[in-house]
């Protein structure tokens, strides 16, 4: 799987590209507007990762080239909270999804799974971590052959999860993905710890057990061994 | 009161001060005028009689009788005022008599009453105030008429710039266009005003400037923290360790709080400064039913008994931001003031959104609920904008925010009055806002 950042800002783009390779990608950056017009023309990608604001352009010429070169990558826009309505015109201009600086590297991660899998495979697919298999057209998941009921939230919940494989998910991050962004940090985290208890039982009941740690004062993660 | 009818006042007062004061001055003037001209011609009378007795012309004075009032006997002498019978007219009417002696050669010494009737002269003096009074009158509804006529007239660029004030909005970023009118006051005005529309356009696109730049040169930092401390909790060694650990958890809860404060201030300042131009027809009803979805697990896990209620499609004219922006702080509030097992109801009307929640009886005046960095809880982390973003969303496209309490204050209610649209024709979709999966 293989990406290009566009991002001005070295410090960012550094945590984003290392984030981005736990988690398995190939990941290539451009620093500017005229660098990463040269990668877009030049190679192929599963998807563009787009900051909208460069020094040396607007990201939204980078969309339109791209769209123009008829490239079949994904693309997800960065953007900042005050630029609402660019994100709109990036949406009409072809792009995949978006997402609001600042952001959980968990949720970008959840975000390019999506998109990822809505472009490559055209619905042919399914997802599979250790005993699990998740048909995600169909919202099913299996558990060694058994289906595995589960309520809309927990099903959400799992598929984030299983986009951050390995990686510690902080409450925080978790109350955004599953009640939408601006969700207070203030407000009890309680919903989380019910959700996570119900997915755990229930995964526990098929027998897979210890698949959700509890990573004390910070969040969870799901386990890959 | 109308710049029109203020100095028509004036005008009148002065008019009517002098009407009085001259038909005063005229009345007595003409009297006194007309006095002296009547003492004159009795006064040359008689000097004529002297005369003629000095030069013995004068008949005796039996003849003299029959002529003139005389009388032998003693009579003050000079000018006095009496009222005689007029024989022709049957009236008693004014007279103006002068008595004085006269020695008439060989009769001795009579006393003649000379007498000028007054009747002629107050005659005169009527037609003269009369008419003066008359002229004055027509001065004064002249004056009326003509300030009328001016006003309409000389006012009309007046009311053109006013007309053209009122229909000014900043948010155009357009400088006033007023035209150069004849009066040089005007023109003088008008131009004073377009360079004041000049300066405030340049200042206004200047401080949206700087919001914006200080709002993303903030959130740079910002979001560098916070992927850098994401990143830091993912090293193994810190992750298992279970004092490191935390730490870096508050820290980057807290750079999530502060960016949440910093979304939320950059929102109000962009809504002060009316930097949200663009308002779209929003479905009101559709956003509302997504949000209350979506903050479903928050009112589970507060184990509250919520119900929605909707009366039909709800259009509002919004930017689509600032719709999500108020469902999102109202509903939040709702949450967040709540007791566990509690209750939150919603409703929602072409006229208004209704949202009541149960909650702890509070204390203080409902109106500063409103207020910034407000916070019910002082130990609460939210920073307290909620409601002030509500109210100010509200002010910003007229609707009425109103907070009640009941039930002995443990039930509140917050009210939208809502300015409603007709439903317009399904048009093609715009992309989703909540592009999630």
């Amino acid at each position: 799987m293989k990406l290009l950042l566009v991002e001005d800002e070295a410090a960012l783009r550094t945590a984003l590209l290392s984030s981005l390779k736990q988690a398995g990608y190939i990941v290539e950056s451009a620093i500017d507007f005229a660098q990463a017009q040269e990668k877009i023309l030049l190679y192929q990608y599963d998807c563009v990762l787009l900051d909208l604001t460069l020094p040396d352009g607007s990201g939204l010429d980078l969309l339109r080239i791209l769209k123009a070169s008829g490239s079949p990558a994904g693309v997800l826009i960065i953007t900042a909270r005050d630029a609402l309505d660019d994100k709109i015109t990036g949406l009409d201009l072809g792009a995949d999804d978006y997402l609001i600086k600042p952001f959980h590297l968990s949720e970008l991660n959840a975000r390019l799974r999506a998109i990822i899998r809505r472009r490559q495979f055209q619905g042919q697919q399914q997802l599979v971590f250790r005993d699990l298999l998740v048909l995600p057209d169909l919202a099913e998941v299996h558990v060694r052959g058994e289906l595995l009921t589960l309520t809309r939230k927990e099903y959400d919940l799992l598929l984030y999860l299983l986009a951050n494989p390995g990686r510690v998910l902080t409450k925080e991050a978790i109350a955004e993905h599953l009640c939408g962004d601006a969700v207070d940090a203030a407000d009890s985290f309680d919903f989380i710890y019910t959700h996570l208890k119900n997915l755990r039982k229930k995964l526990q009941e098929k027998g897979a057990d210890n698949y959700i740690r509890t990573m004390y004062g910070v969040g969870y993660k799901l386990s890959t061994e | 009161m109308r710049l029109l009818a203020a100095t028509t006042r004036y005008y009148l007062l002065l008019t009517a001060l002098l009407f009085v004061v001259g038909s005063l001055g005229l009345y007595y003037g003409i009297n006194w005028a007309l006095r002296n001209e009547i003492d004159e011609q009795l006064q040359s009378r008689r000097q004529e009689l002297v005369e003629k007795a000095r030069a013995e012309e004068l008949p005796p004075v039996e003849l003299l009788q029959t002529l003139l009032p005389v009388s032998r006997q003693r009579r003050p002498e000079g000018f006095r005022d009496t009222t005689m019978l007029d024989k022709i007219e049957h009236e008693m009417v004014p007279h103006r008599l002068l008595t004085f002696p006269l020695t008439v050669s060989g009769d001795g010494t009579v006393w003649v009453t000379l007498r000028k009737s007054l009747v002629e002269a107050e005659d005169l003096m009527g037609v003269v105030l009369g008419v003066m009074l008359g002229v004055l009158a027509l001065l004064l509804g002249g004056v009326v008429l003509i300030n009328r006529w001016l006003s309409h007239r000389i006012w009309a660029p007046f009311r053109g710039t006013l007309a053209t004030l009122r229909a000014y909005d900043l948010q155009q970023h357009k400088v006033l266009e007023l035209p150069t009118p004849a009066v040089s006051e005007f023109a003088e005005l008008n131009q004073a005003l377009t360079v004041l529309s000049q300066r405030l356009v340049a200042d206004y696109e200047s401080l949206r400037e700087f919001t914006a730049n200080a709002a993303h040169e903030t959130q740079t930092p910002l979001a560098i923290m916070q992927a850098q401390l994401e990143q830091l909790l993912q090293v193994p060694a810190l992750a298992e360790d279970p004092a490191a650990a935390p730490l870096v958890a508050d820290l980057y809860g807290a750079t999530l709080r502060l960016s949440r404060l910093h979304q939320a201030l950059s929102l109000l300042s962009k809504i002060e400064n009316r930097q949200f131009a663009e308002a779209v027809p929003i479905r009101l009803d559709q956003l509302l039913t997504e949000k209350m979805a979506q903050l479903e697990p928050l009112f589970e896990a507060r184990e509250l008994r919520y119900g929605l209620d909707i009366s039909g499609p709800v259009v509002v004219y919004m930017h689509p931001g600032l719709a999500d922006s108020l469902l999102q702080n109202l509903l939040q509030n709702a949450v967040k003031h709540n007791v566990r097992g509690g209750e939150l109801a919603v409703s929602l009307s072409p006229q208004e959104l209704k949202i009541s929640n149960t909650g702890p009886a509070v204390s203080g005046d409902p109106a500063r609920f409103f207020e910034r960095f407000r916070k019910q809880n002082a130990a609460s982390e939210s920073p307290g904008l909620g409601l002030s973003i509500v109210q100010q969303i509200g002010g910003y496209y007229g609707f009425g925010v109103r907070y009640s309490v009941a039930e002995g204050g443990t039930r509140h209610t917050l009210r939208v009055r809502l300015k409603a649209q007709a439903v317009p024709a399904p048009k093609k979709s715009k992309p989703s806002f909540a592009a999630t999966e």
